[in-house]
C-alpha cells in the first residue's frame, strides 16, 4: 500500500489569494525560498521538505494538512 | 525564462565553448608534446571558468535590459536537492569515464595524451550532462 507513488497536492495559490492576493514574491520572502519555488510547489513539480511545509502553512495561520494533503 | 535557467545555460554555453575550443587546438594532438597539450587543457578549464563568470553577468545584465526589472538569485532547498541530483550524474559519468579510459589505455596501448584529453574532456561532458538534468528539472 505504502510503496505505491502517492501525489502531494496543495491549496497555496487558491490560500494566497484568499490572503488578500497575496503574491508568489510576498509569500517566497515570507518563508525565505526563492519565487520560483512557491510557483514550482503550487504547479505540484516539487514537494517541499516538512519545514518549509510548515513555514508555508504558518504563514496562512492554518494547519499543515489544510495546506498540503494527498489526492487519493 | 527564470533565473535558475539563466544561469544554467550561461555554465553550458561557457562548458561548451571552451570544450569547443581546446577540441580545435588539440586537433594536431598526435604530434603535440604532453606540455603543450597539458596547457591548451588548462587554459581550456581556466578559460570556461572567467567564461561562464562572465556569461552570468552578461546574461542577467540583458535580462534586467530586456524585463526592466532586477531578479534576486536565492538559493534555497530545492536548488540544494537538484544540485545533488546533478552532482550524482556528474559523479556517475565522470567515475565511468575515468575508469573506461585507463582501461582502454592499457587495452589499446595508448599514449598518456590521449588518457589526459579523454578524462579532460568527459569531465566537461558530465558537467554538460548535469547541467541539463538541472534545465530539466528547472523547466
Amino acid at each position: 500500500m505504502f510503496k505505491k507513488k502517492i501525489q502531494i497536492e496543495n491549496a497555496v495559490r487558491k490560500l494566497r489569494f484568499n490572503n488578500d492576493e497575496m503574491t508568489q514574491q510576498q509569500l517566497a520572502e515570507l518563508v525565505g525560498v526563492s519565487r520560483q519555488t512557491i510557483v514550482a510547489i503550487e504547479k505540484y513539480k516539487y514537494t517541499p521538505s516538512l519545514d518549509l511545509a510548515f513555514k508555508i502553512a504558518l504563514a496562512f495561520d492554518m494547519e499543515i494538512q489544510e495546506v498540503f494533503f494527498i489526492n487519493q | 525564462m527564470n533565473i535558475k535557467i539563466r544561469n544554467t545555460m550561461a555554465e553550458i554555453t561557457g562548458a561548451s565553448v571552451a570544450m569547443i575550443w581546446m577540441w580545435l587546438n588539440l586537433s594536431e594532438a598526435s604530434i603535440m608534446t604532453i606540455q603543450a597539450v597539458s596547457k591548451v587543457l588548462a587554459q581550456g578549464i581556466g578559460g570556461s571558468i572567467i567564461l561562464i563568470i562572465a556569461l552570468h553577468i552578461v546574461f542577467n545584465i540583458l535580462s534586467s535590459i530586456i524585463t526592466g526589472q532586477y531578479e534576486e538569485d536565492v538559493d534555497d532547498e530545492r536548488d540544494k536537492i537538484y544540485e545533488l541530483y546533478a552532482l550524482q550524474v556528474s559523479s556517475a559519468i565522470f567515475g565511468v569515464s575515468i575508469v573506461a579510459t585507463l582501461v582502454l589505455l592499457g587495452w589499446f596501448n595508448l599514449t598518456i595524451i590521449s588518457g589526459l584529453i579523454a578524462i579532460t574532456f568527459s569531465g566537461f561532458v558530465a558537467s554538460i550532462l548535469s547541467l541539463l538534468l538541472k534545465i530539466y528539472l528547472y523547466r
